[in-house]
């Protein structure tokens, strides 16, 4: 008897794990309507919850359009983020719905097969900024709900106190003059924003985007490698001259003491900062916490000439139904609520730019209390072009990383700009495929 | 694992020895093995299924998703043309030659002169074990901010010295492995004193008499009396540090990320990144057979000439 027991159990145990390790095939899963009565729970993973306000706003939203459906967050590390849900989908975990952090993990996980076909409501979506970058032959295996892209937050207190003019229409070689004069200027006039502190005039967050990405979005020039990588050698050599004439915090004392834009901004210390849109949404919760005072503006990129095109890079980010989903009904319509207009107004609200931009959205963004409502703003938050901060296919990733290491030789002025960009392009060559 | 049958219970007649001894065995086997049996479960299922598995899968292709593909040799011939290994085996070696030493000698000398009666001796011999307990986390922050370029205090000491260009530590390519191995030392010396210290109560305090009364120095009765003493110690920890060092991991990967460029770039951090990381677990379990063959090799060269010293 007790033996049969056994045998039962261990049969079942490993009929569940062979089920379990194949994930069951579910096409069929993927016709399933989404009944408005049935009380549905619908798991989404997402990553940094509490940091991430846009994600409890579409869940709050849409628990409210649709009250039969309640959301049950699967709040995941960011740093871990891709590494996690990579496993889990190998592993056939049944979490609906798979917020897409970034373009590589997409590709990632659409050419493995882990997410459904999505077409049907991608072609039935409105004009998605960003909607292009998730098309893989003609089929979509995502839906974006919100698209960034980079612009220059500046603070207007150090701007005025120094008599300098707000940043707009700056080409790449006035920034680095006006940044250098801020810096200068601020030294002079002693303006310390804490004790021992300094105002630069500007900050490169030391991310390998923050010089690459600007680059190839501005030259056209192809980041995996195809014509070599002369390109990036202007944007380097004014990142370098930046720092060596300190007007940024260097990129050593960045990484090693973990400097954030987020603090050189919120205290001061930088009259400038590139950066994401997202940065918005940093800032007015730092305001409604009372945690800076700092009164800022946006303005476009510089550009590499006056008078072109304002173009910058950026990418959107979006959700997935994973194959294995429980719910695929519910989960689909969550798609398409978030990417459609009630989705759009829930994440504007947060301050972040969702990917639906229709004048309507565009005035409810800008009327959030706390936002610079000047022209120099509205400019900054209609560019030209949005490039896509890297191209995606199956080697990107091992690109990024080749890139990424000559990155910290050049930003820790270990070798020459020329040279390691020579050596970026053989790298590439030898190492990727 | 099973202890032998008490004395007591030997019973008068031979054939009933045999027989209660027997069950009596049995009956110990089988509690010893319960003993062990929850922690050789979790031991089998997370540590010797994957470590075996390794073997497998090094020749095969496979990303977590697909059934893995048997590629025979592929992986061995890529690991051989790969630049990222070489750098990394380079790295590995490099942190292992600079780590054991460093934190033999650093351990020794630490031991010996916290092995006296001298007031207050147990508190610092907890505050050199403390850094072995404090989260490598927090080491890491900690000590990068130490090793800042332009503002951090060894650089300001440096600079205060008369040092007119003190190196860049870790965002300096050629000095960042330094850098590393000395936070590793730091680290790790604690552990290894406590080692020592154990070792260094064992030897007998007649033979330092003796020598003394023979007229040897501190430093001949060091040589010729503790040293020879504390050989099985000191290959325990020699062993220990190596194997230790050559899986080198989170203190690299907190600290610089193998870079800056690949200056720091190891072994144990090319397999996570092979395999997590790109998905390609069978070229990263051919990476990780790399690493354990270059494990084997100088565990057993060690214990080779330890055998030789012994005899």
């Amino acid at each position: 008897m007790k033996r049969r027991t056994l045998h039962a159990l261990a049969a079942t145990t490993a009929a569940s794990l062979l089920l379990a390790g194949c994930g069951g095939g579910s096409e069929a899963a993927q016709n399933e309507p989404f009944d408005p009565d049935e009380p549905v729970t619908l798991t989404v993973s997402v990553w940094n919850l509490a940091g991430t306000p846009e994600f409890q706003a579409l869940f709050d939203a849409y628990q409210e359009a649709r009250p039969n459906v309640t959301i049950e967050p699967v709040d995941i590390l960011a740093d871990d983020y891709p590494t996690k849900v990579t496993t889990m989908l190998a592993g056939g975990d049944s979490t609906d719905v798979i917020a897409v952090k970034s373009l590589m993990d997409y590709s990632k996980f659409s050419t493995a097969g882990q997410l459904q076909d999505v077409t049907e409501l991608a072609e039935g979506a409105g004009d998605l900024g960003g909607l292009d970058a998730y098309e893989q032959d003609g089929t979509y295996f995502a839906l974006p709900y919100r698209q960034d892209f980079w612009v220059n937050y500046y603070n207007k207190g150090i701007f005025d106190a120094v008599g300098e003019e707000y940043p707009a229409d700056l080409t790449w070689d006035e920034y680095v003059d006006l940044a250098q004069r801020i810096t200068e200027k601020a030294a002079a006039a002693g303006i310390e924003p804490a004790e021992g502190t300094k105002t630069y005039g500007t900050f490169t967050q030391p991310w390998r985007s923050a010089v690459g990405a600007i680059a190839a979005a501005q030259t056209g020039g192809d980041q995996l490698g195809s014509d070599g990588y002369e390109f990036f050698a202007p944007y380097y050599e004014r990142a370098l001259q930046l720092q060596e004439s300190g007007a940024t915090l260097d990129y050593s004392t960045a990484t090693t003491q973990q400097i954030t834009y987020r603090t050189m901004f919120t205290t001061g210390q930088a009259a400038m900062v590139p950066m994401g849109t997202w940065f918005t949404s940093a800032l007015l919760q730092s305001q409604a916490a009372g945690e800076t005072d700092v009164e800022w503006g946006i303005a476009p990129m510089p550009q590499p000439e006056a008078g072109g095109e304002t173009v910058t890079f950026g990418g959107p980010t979006a959700f997935a139904v994973n194959r294995n989903a429980e719910h695929s009904g519910a989960a689909r319509d969550f798609l398409e609520w978030a990417a459609g207009e009630e989705g759009a107004k829930a994440v504007a609200a947060t301050g972040i730019l969702p990917a639906l931009q229709t004048q309507e959205i565009k005035d409810a963004y800008l009327s959030l209390e706390g936002i610079p409502t000047d022209d120099l703003t509205r400019e900054a938050l209609a560019p030209d072009e949005v490039a896509l901060e890297m191209p995606v296919g199956p080697t990107t990733a091992q690109v990024e990383q080749v890139l990424t290491e000559e990155h910290q030789l050049i930003m820790t002025g270990s070798a020459s700009v020329d040279e390691t960009l020579e050596n970026m392009a053989e790298r590439v060559e030898n190492e990727v495929g | 694992m099973a202890a032998p049958a008490p004395p007591l219970a030997r019973p008068v007649t031979p054939s009933a020895t045999t027989y209660s001894n027997r069950s009596q065995v049995r009956r110990n086997t089988l509690l010893g093995w319960s003993f062990i049996l929850p922690n050789f479960a979790g031991f089998a299922l997370l540590t010797l299924v994957p470590v075996v598995a390794t073997f497998g899968i090094a020749f095969t292709k496979w990303n977590a998703y697909s059934t893995p593909e048997f590629t025979g040799l592929d992986n061995f011939t890529r690991l051989v043309q790969d630049d990222n290994f070489r750098v990394a085996l380079f790295n590995t070696v490099y942190y292992t030659v600079g780590h054991v030493p460093l934190t033999m000698a650093a351990s020794l000398l630490l031991a010996l002169a916290l092995n006296r009666k001298l007031r207050g001796v147990a508190f610092f011999r907890t505050a050199a074990f403390f850094p072995y307990i404090t989260s490598i986390v927090a080491v890491a922050v900690v000590w990068n901010m130490l090793y800042n370029p332009t503002q951090g205090p060894i650089n300001q000491f440096l600079l205060s010295l008369g040092f007119e260009d003190p190196p860049g530590w870790t965002s300096d390519p050629s000095w960042a492995m330094p850098a590393v191995i000395l936070t590793g030392v730091w680290k790790d010396m604690g552990y290894y004193m406590i080692l020592f210290l154990a070792g260094l109560q064992t030897i007998p305090p007649e033979l330092h008499e003796a020598a003394k009364v023979d007229g040897a120095n501190a430093f001949q009765r060091f040589r010729n009396v503790t040293l020879p003493c504390l050989r099985p110690t000191t290959f325990f920890v020699l062993i220990m540090l190596t194997i230790g060092s050559f899986k080198v991991f989170d203190l690299i990967v907190v600290m610089t990320d193998g870079g800056p460029g690949r200056s720091t770039l190891v072994l144990s951090q090319l397999i996570y990144r092979e395999g997590i990381v790109n998905g390609r677990f069978g070229y990263s379990s051919a990476v990780a057979l790399a690493l354990f063959l270059l494990v084997l090799v100088v565990t057993v060269a060690q214990y080779a000439r330890n055998k030789r010293l012994e005899a």
